[in-house]
């Protein structure tokens, strides 16, 4: 039980970590000033346990301020993570008080990881499970099924429709499993019922997506509270991802298969015609009257907004030209054509949304007005013909999306079309790209609709950035220390090789034949003095394709193999996941291995290192992103323009958050530990040390900023040396593991308050 | 870096940073030291060994040596392999000091293989002689973990239930080269009641982690040279017994000296059993059979009578009593003189110590000393005689 200024915090354990304790300081100050905020803390300090147990606590005394917690996370083993640590927190709530839990806490995942039908769970594809959960349960099947009682049918979630609305999912917590167990026992449809259970959960634990894609979000998310608490966990990215989610990629296949796709949308009209017209005209009626219904709902704040919905649209009525539904279909031939006429390019062409509208007009007379209803008239289109298989229409699904985020924003997206990629330039692939420059397009509604966001992560250096490229204003900004009772992370920057050759992975030396050869004595000398795992990174796929073949002609693998195997990360995902599986059997059994994979992958990302799976890694250059690409251009050009951010600022920021994400792979932990080689010069720079997370910055010493491979094997062999000495709880207690009589005294109350820096 | 094999002056040796040593904690206890930690684990070891446990007396242990590639690192002075098998010499000499009636064999890896240098046996000479050959073994490969201890348990496996089986690694690599899946070999360790510590030369290996976990043993990282000598001697001392080993009473003899003169018709015809080659007239002989041998102690090779001395037996006693662990007080407290009763130094660190019954003072090393060498307190003793 901790008191954090005024509020009685239940923590479920003995034992807290100093910068926990000040995290939720400042979690708390965030809720009460009914402000977002963003926050750093190192992996491994136990960051969600302090968010769940301070914003519960926070729930329980002030239900009327806060009364939904909704946590945000990338995969769903993190979701998972989070579930089970709410799950501690509750026991030990239930025992403490003594009385039953009434908190409803779930998890929500997609129906290919929630669906119980036998049938259709045994699909593998997220996207075939969608489509067959589908042609099931939607409404208008369902409506068929009074006539035609041979129709195929979902039971579970019939059952859960005829009686799972009225009996809310009692008080619990309920991770994936969880949620299909009770599924069973009772009929029901574990899916529906959790997403109609999200209304009234106290605790609502999902992805990204459900918030942030306008698609999903539309679908699952928009009757949340307003008075709810987001968390965006591992969030340094959480620009890319609302960027992609707003972005639109549109290739010949697509073309061609939104062709088909309005071919059998003109069929299937033209059918409903003869056989039931009246539907047709209920919905041009309907057409008529507008979207009155959503303006009124988004008046009354009731859902959160979309942004592919934009305000002026729910103010007027769908225009004539597309009202009826084969105008409609006309008007998407139309638009295809002229799609299809603009990929037929020979050279690169980049152009402003107003241009490409003004082109639009130009050529096939396609208004702007017209183009902004798209999507919402397809949809209705969609559920006018009752067409169950939604997956199919994937294709049209985005062309229409797309029109309507064309011709909504005229600013913040660009429009590349590229005849052929980069590196195949005698290949034609025209490829139109219609991408987002502005991060916080996606996001404004979140910051807009809920009173508390805030954004957290191991890596947000430098804090600043953020809330500039997301437009929004934070009022607490913090990055937090890890206070160790031991150094248990050596970050090295290796400059130079032993013949003092500078080491750099920048484009002019790529293909010296020098730097290869050091990079590789660099990997070799260290095979041979750490033990177990090692996780090197690379640049990109290319630069290790390189680097690994001119290493393979020098014989330098051969010898890393005599101490250590070595695996390789490719892009193929089944590929990667088997390699990783064996490097880590071979780190279990002291054989010893190396994973040599790429910054920005997947191993990059999601995979920790816990410790002996990687007691080094090491960052062969600086992760730049590959900056000829037209579509960072624009990005960059609109950053400067917008929010006076430098090219080479964003740059070397998203260089250096990726790679403190590469290193920060190996520290998972106050127990474990770990050593970081940065092996370029230009980590030495204090640009880019600078951008480096505090706790990780705080290491670097002015003594191994430059070192040679001789002067980083030293220091590594006596760093593992020490770490591999005895270290019990009791060493850490009282300088980073507090009891609660510790926590509470004076001299180190004065000590956590210098733990968060505030920006 | 050239890697010629003399290196003896500081300024061809490795990269150190001495200054780094001296640097003084400003920030208070934020970092701690490794030091202090090592001297609390120092402290530690001198009074955790004590109290009433039923120690296995009778030691079988497997010294398994790694004589790979990594040996030839020059981190340890001249180098790792003729440093340690120099620690190792003083560890079997002590070891047989402290442990008369137990004994010890040695098996060297390298090159993927496991072979025997001395077999399981009670005689520290034979095994100093073996140790001071193997200096000029080349060091080669890779070792095997599971080969050594795969090699070791086949001589283990045969001793009887009331000795304590022992194996302990002095492994310098860092990876090893397995036939086989070793979790199933600590697996069979475990079943047999094999305990096996591990000493590293170089950084923690997480299957060593679990190999000494599983089987109850120790597993330790050198530092450095003295470190290391630390290290080994923890194993000085026999370990506890597990309570699962077999309780029974053995037969022991008390074999007497003898030295036959020329004249003696009898003795002509005996030889010494034990070292085989070569004659000599005195002996002990096993009262039972009347087997000679030249050396105890020893398991008689006719009748399989263990054969010790009496003193051996007296010298393995202080381990059944041990002196009470000195009592830590920090040195602000000492009114007198701050002087150590021992070695008459004056008491510099921060915390002395005084034994319980005489209230005599100590300093840290002299503490160390006397539990790990003397076995009684100097100043009990001198206050006994001098009534």
């Amino acid at each position: 039980m901790l008191n954090i200024e005024g509020l009685l915090v239940h923590f479920p354990y003995d034992y807290i970590y100093p910068e926990q304790y000040s995290y939720m300081l400042e979690l708390k100050r965030t809720l009460d000033a009914k402000g977002h905020g963003v926050l750093e803390m190192p992996s491994g300090t136990g960051k969600t346990i302090s968010l769940l147990s301070l914003i519960v606590a926070y729930q329980k005394v002030f239900p009327l301020e806060v009364s939904k917690l909704i946590y945000c996370s990338r995969t769903v083993p993190e979701i998972e993570k989070v579930v089970e640590e709410l799950r501690k927190l509750m026991e030990y709530y239930s025992k403490q008080t003594g009385e039953s839990n009434n908190f409803l806490a779930l998890a929500l995942s997609s129906r290919k990881n929630l669906c119980i039908h036998p049938e259709v769970s045994s699909l593998r594809v997220g996207k075939e499970v969608d489509g067959k959960c589908h042609t099931l349960t939607a409404s208008y099947i369902r409506a068929q099924r009074h006539s035609d009682p041979d129709l195929p049918v979902c039971r579970f979630y019939e059952d859960f429709d005829a009686v799972g609305r009225q009996m809310p999912l009692p008080a619990g917590v309920y991770n994936l499993d969880d949620l299909k167990d009770f599924g069973k026992r009772n009929g029901w449809c574990p899916y529906y019922l959790a997403r109609y259970s999200l209304m009234h959960a106290n605790i609502v634990v999902y992805s990204y997506h459900y918030l942030l894609d306008p698609k999903i979000a539309d679908l699952v998310s928009k009757e949340l509270t307003k008075k709810s608490v987001v968390v965006f966990d591992e969030a340094h990215n959480i620009d890319n991802v609302c960027i992609d989610s707003m972005s639109v990629n549109i290739s010949r296949r697509t073309l061609d298969r939104c062709q088909t796709n309005v071919e059998t949308l003109q069929n299937t009209i033209q059918k409903i015609k003869e056989t039931d017209a009246t539907k047709l005209k209920m919905e041009y009626r309907r057409l008529v009257e507008g979207l009155k219904e959503a303006n009124v709902a988004r008046e009354t704040d009731v859902y959160l907004s979309n942004p592919v919905l934009p305000d002026e649209i729910l103010q007027e009525a769908v225009p004539g030209t597309i009202r009826t539904a084969e105008h409609f279909v006309g008007f998407l031939k139309r638009f295809l054509e002229y799609l299809k006429s603009r990929l037929r390019v020979h050279h690169v062409v980049q152009e402003s949304t107003p241009q490409f509208l003004k082109d639009i007009f130009d050529k096939v007379c396609i208004d702007r007005k017209p183009l902004r209803f798209c999507a919402e008239r397809l949809r209705s289109l969609l559920r006018t013909l009752e067409i169950a298989d939604i997956a199919d229409f994937s294709a049209v699904t985005l062309i229409s999306n797309f029109a309507t985020l064309v011709s909504t924003y005229s600013q913040g997206f660009t429009i590349i079309i590229e005849p052929f990629e980069d590196r195949t330039p005698t290949i034609a692939n025209p490829v139109l790209h219609f991408s987002c420059m502005d991060p916080s397009i996606a996001i404004k509604p979140v910051f807009q609709r809920f009173q508390s966001v805030i954004i957290t992560s191991g890596t947000l250096s430098p804090l600043d950035i953020y809330p500039r490229i997301l437009d929004f204003r934070p009022v607490t900004m913090a990055s937090f220390t890890m206070t160790l009772a031991r150094t248990c992370l050596c970050p090295l920057i290796v400059g130079r090789g032993n013949d003092q050759v500078a080491l750099s992975s920048k484009f002019e030396t790529r293909e010296d034949f020098a730097v290869i050869r050091n990079y590789g004595s660099l990997l070799q000398e260290m095979s041979a003095i750490v033990p177990d795992g090692i996780v090197a990174f690379f640049t990109s796929y290319m630069y290790m394709e390189n680097i690994v073949a001119a290493w393979y002609e020098q014989g330098i693998l051969e010898n890393i193999q005599r101490n250590k195997l070595i695996f390789i990360e490719t892009p193929d995902a089944a590929e990667t996941s088997m390699a990783l599986e064996k490097y880590q059997e071979a780190c279990e059994n002291g054989r010893g291995a190396i994973l040599l994979s790429v910054a920005r992958g997947k191993v990059s990302e999601g995979i920790d290192f816990v410790h002996h799976f990687g007691r080094a890694v090491i960052m062969f250059g600086v992760p730049y992103v590959y900056t000829q690409s037209r579509i960072l251009k624009a990005r960059l050009e609109y950053l400067r323009d917008q929010f006076q951010i430098r090219e080479n600022d964003f740059l070397t920021f998203d260089a250096m958050r990726h790679a403190a994400q590469c290193v920060g792979r190996v520290i998972r932990g106050k127990t474990d530990y770990g050593l970081m080689i940065f092996a370029d010069k230009r980590y030495a720079r204090a640009d880019k040390r600078g951008k480096l997370p505090r706790w990780i910055q705080e290491h670097i010493s002015d003594g191994s900023l430059n070192l040679t491979v001789d002067e980083a094997v030293q220091l590594s062999k006596h760093f593992l040396r020490q770490m591999a000495q005895p270290f019990r709880q009791e060493d850490q207690l009282g300088l980073s593991l507090l009891t609660l009589e510790q926590l509470e005294s004076e001299e180190m109350l004065k000590k956590i308050s210098q733990i968060a820096h505030q920006t | 870096m050239d890697e010629e094999p003399e290196r003896t002056k500081r300024w061809e040796g490795g990269y150190e940073r001495t200054w780094e040593v001296l640097k003084e904690d400003e920030s208070g206890s934020l970092k701690a030291t490794v030091e202090e930690i090592l001297f609390q684990s120092k402290r530690k070891r001198v009074t955790e060994s004590h109290g009433q446990v039923r120690l296995g007396m009778m030691r079988h242990l497997h010294l398994v040596v790694d004589c790979s590639r990594s040996m030839e690192d020059q981190d340890l002075k001249p180098n790792r392999l003729t440093a340690s098998l120099k620690l190792i010499e003083t560890f079997v000499e002590e070891y047989f000091d402290q442990n008369p009636i137990s004994q010890l064999g040695i098996i060297t890896t390298k090159n993927k293989r496991a072979e025997k240098l001395t077999d399981l046996a009670g005689n520290p000479k034979k095994h100093i002689v073996a140790l001071k050959k193997a200096v000029d073994t080349v060091c080669l490969g890779e070792p095997s973990l599971y080969n050594s201890l795969h090699l070791a348990i086949q001589t283990l496996k045969h001793m009887p239930g009331h000795t304590s089986r022992e194996i302990l690694v002095i492994l310098s690599s860092l990876t090893t080269c397995d036939p086989a899946n070793i979790c199933e070999l600590i697996k069979t360790l475990k079943s047999l009641k094999v305990r096996v510590s591990v000493i590293g030369l170089s950084a923690e290996v997480r299957v060593c982690t679990v190999l000494t976990r599983e089987t109850g043993g120790s597993y330790h990282v050198i530092l450095d040279e003295s470190h290391f000598k630390e290290l080994l001697m923890l194993h000085v001392k026999p370990p506890p017994a597990s309570s699962s080993s077999e309780c029974s009473l053995i037969r022991m003899g008390f074999p007497q000296h003898i030295i036959a003169s020329l004249t003696d018709q009898e003795a002509n015809a005996a030889i010494s059993t034990s070292s085989g080659a070569d004659l000599s007239l005195g002996g002990y002989f096993c009262p039972q059979c009347h087997a000679k041998y030249t050396e105890l102690p020893v398991e008689c090779k006719v009748c399989g009578l263990t054969l010790v001395s009496a003193p051996h037996l007296a010298r393995s006693f202080h381990h059944l009593f041990p002196l009470q662990a000195f009592t830590e007080s920090p040195t602000e407290q000492l009114q007198k003189d701050r002087f150590c009763q021992a070695c008459q130094g004056e008491l510099k660190d921060k915390s002395i110590f005084s034994c319980p019954s005489c209230c005599s003072v100590f300093c840290v090393e002299c503490d160390l000393f006397i539990h790990d060498s003397l076995h009684c307190c100097p100043c009990c003793i001198h206050n006994q005689s001098n009534p």
